[in-house]
C-alpha cells in the first residue's frame, strides 16, 4: 500500500506543478498549425499522468498480466477473454443500435443468447458458427453522431482518451446492466473484480507489442497518443477506412503518401 | 437511319481515341494486381531468408537491410516522417537522418518482419488509389483461433519498380506513428532536427547493444 500511496502522491504533485502547454506565438503560422494538429493543450499534465500510469503498470498491472499469461493455460485465458466480452454484449448491442448498425446488432444479439445458452459465457460457440464478435462503445456512437473527439486527454488508470471518449466511458458504465445489477444488490466487489480481470486480460494481449513500442520509440508518450487516435478512427469506421471504402483523408497533419522513383533510385 | 456498322465504327473510333489521350491510365491499370504479386513475393522472400533460427543475427540483419532497401521507399518514408522539418534540415542533416532512420527501422523490424510478412499472410484484395499508388489488403492468421490481424500495404510504382510507401496494422500507419514520434522530439528540441539526430544516435546505439 505504501507503493500506491507514493504513486498517488506523485500524481497529485506532478499535476499540480505541470498545467498547460504554451501555444506558439500567433505569427509563427507553421508552428501554430502543428500545435493545432497535435491538439494536446494539456500536454504537460497529460505527460505527468502518463508517468503515473506507467508507474502503476510497471508496479502492478504488467507483473500481474505477465503471471496471468505465463501460468494460466491458453484455454482458460481464452475463456476469461470470452467471459469479459460476453458481459459487455448488452452495452455493445445498445451502441450497435444507436449507430443504426442493425446487422451488427443482430449478430451481437444472436451471439449473446447462443453463448449464454450453450457456452455459459465462457465458451464462444457463436464464433465457431461464423458469428464473430466485435466491440462498440458510446464514444464511437458519439463519433458516428458527429461529435468531435476534442483534445487529447490522458486519464489516470484508464489511459489515453479525449472528452468525447471519456463521456462514452461514463455512459457505458452507467447503462451497463451487469454493473447496475451488481451495484443495486450490494455486490460492488463484482464490478471491481470484472474491471480488474478485464484490465489484466487486455494488458496480457499487449505484452510484446507494448514492450516493442516502448523499446523502439523515441518519445513513447507521443507514439501512444498517435496510436490511440489512429486506432479510434479505425474502430469508429469499423475498419471500413481500409478495405471497403476509399481512403478518406489519410491523416490530420500529413501529406498523402507519395512515391518519387527518382528519389529512391538516386540513393544507390 | 444510319447503317449499324457505321455507328459501331464511329463508337469504336471515339473509344480508342479517348483511350489514346489517357496513356497513363492505360499503362497503370493493372498495378493493383502487380502490387499484390509484389507483396506476395516479398512475403516468400522474408520466409526464406529471415525465419531460419540457425542463421546468426548479424547475417539476418544484413539480409533484412538489403530487403528493406529493396522493397521499401525508405527515402520517401523518412522524408514524410519529418514533415515540415525536412526542409529546415541542412543537406548534411538530411543525409545523417536518413542513415539513422534506416538503421532504426532495420534493427526494429529484423525480428518482427517475418511475423508480419510470414507464412500466414493472406492477400484479401488490392485497390488502385491513383496512377502511382495501390493498396494491398492482407490478413495475418494467428495461432489458437485468435482474430487475424489486418495489415494494409500501400505500394508506390512508376510502372517498373514497386516499393512500399506505408504499412498499416489494424488501421495504424507506420509512417504516421513515426512522424508523431519524431516531430514531438524535434518540438522539444526547439525545432532543431539536430536534436532528433542526437536522440536517434542514442536509440540505435542502445538497440544495437542488446
Amino acid at each position: 500500500m505504501k507503493f500506491l500511496q507514493n504513486l498517488v502522491l506523485a500524481l497529485v504533485l506532478a499535476v499540480a506543478v505541470s498545467g498547460c502547454a504554451t501555444p506558439p506565438p500567433a505569427d509563427d503560422r507553421a508552428a501554430l498549425a502543428d500545435y493545432r494538429a497535435v491538439n494536446d493543450p494539456l500536454e504537460p499534465t497529460n505527460r505527468a499522468v502518463f508517468a503515473f500510469n506507467q508507474g502503476v503498470d510497471k508496479g502492478v498491472l504488467k507483473p500481474v498480466a505477465t503471471a496471468y499469461q505465463n501460468t494460466l493455460p491458453p484455454w482458460l485465458r481464452q475463456g476469461v477473454g470470452n467471459l469479459v466480452d460476453h458481459l459487455r454484449a448488452p452495452v455493445v448491442l445498445l451502441n450497435d443500435l444507436l449507430q443504426g448498425e442493425f446487422r451488427r446488432a443482430m449478430r451481437t444479439f444472436n451471439r449473446f443468447w447462443i453463448n449464454t445458452a450453450l457456452g455459459f459465457g465462457f465458451m464462444d460457440l457463436a464464433g465457431g458458427m461464423g458469428l464473430d464478435g466485435h466491440d462498440e462503445d458510446f464514444g464511437q456512437t458519439l463519433a458516428v453522431w458527429g461529435f468531435d473527439a476534442g483534445p487529447f486527454v490522458m486519464l489516470p488508470l484508464f489511459g489515453p482518451s479525449n472528452p468525447r471518449d471519456t463521456v462514452g466511458l461514463v455512459v457505458d458504465f452507467l447503462v451497463d446492466p451487469f454493473g447496475t445489477w451488481a451495484r443495486n444488490t450490494d455486490r460492488d466487489v463484482l464490478v471491481y473484480a470484472r474491471g480488474g480481470t478485464h484490465a489484466v486480460h487486455a494488458r496480457a494481449q499487449l505484452l510484446e507489442f507494448m514492450d516493442d513500442l516502448e523499446k523502439t520509440s523515441l518519445d513513447f508518450y507521443a507514439a501512444i497518443r498517435s496510436l490511440y487516435r489512429q486506432r479510434r478512427d479505425d474502430e469508429i469506421s469499423n475498419g471500413r477506412g481500409s478495405a471497403n471504402a476509399p481512403v478518406p483523408d489519410l491523416s490530420r497533419s500529413m501529406e498523402p503518401p507519395d512515391f518519387d522513383p527518382a528519389l529512391e533510385l538516386s540513393r544507390r | 437511319m444510319l447503317p449499324r456498322r457505321f455507328v459501331l465504327t464511329i463508337c469504336f473510333g471515339l473509344m480508342t481515341g479517348f483511350a489514346a489521350t489517357l496513356p497513363g491510365a492505360a499503362r497503370a491499370d493493372n498495378h493493383g494486381e502487380k502490387s499484390a504479386e509484389f507483396i506476395q513475393s516479398l512475403a516468400n522472400r522474408a520466409i526464406e531468408s529471415l525465419t531460419d533460427p540457425e542463421t546468426p543475427r548479424a547475417v539476418r540483419i544484413e539480409r533484412f537491410r538489403a530487403m528493406f532497401n529493396d522493397s521499401f521507399a525508405v527515402h520517401s518514408i523518412g522524408k514524410r516522417a519529418l514533415g515540415r522539418y525536412w526542409n529546415r534540415a541542412s543537406d548534411e542533416e538530411q543525409t545523417k537522418y536518413q542513415r539513422l532512420f534506416e538503421e532504426l527501422m532495420v534493427i526494429t523490424y529484423v525480428d518482427r518482419f517475418a511475423n508480419y510478412a510470414g507464412e500466414s499472410l493472406k492477400i484479401v484484395k488490392s485497390r488502385i488509389e491513383d496512377k502511382s499508388i495501390a493498396s494491398v489488403f492482407t490478413e495475418i492468421e494467428r495461432k489458437g483461433g485468435a482474430k487475424p490481424i489486418r495489415v494494409d500495404w500501400i505500394v508506390g510504382t512508376n510502372g517498373t519498380i514497386y516499393k512500399i510507401v506505408d504499412v498499416k496494422v489494424e488501421g495504424v500507419s507506420m509512417t504516421q506513428t513515426l512522424s508523431s514520434d519524431f516531430t514531438s522530439i524535434i518540438r522539444q528540441r526547439d525545432g532543431q532536427v539536430s536534436g532528433l539526430i542526437e536522440e536517434l544516435e542514442k536509440k540505435t546505439a542502445q538497440l544495437s547493444a542488446n
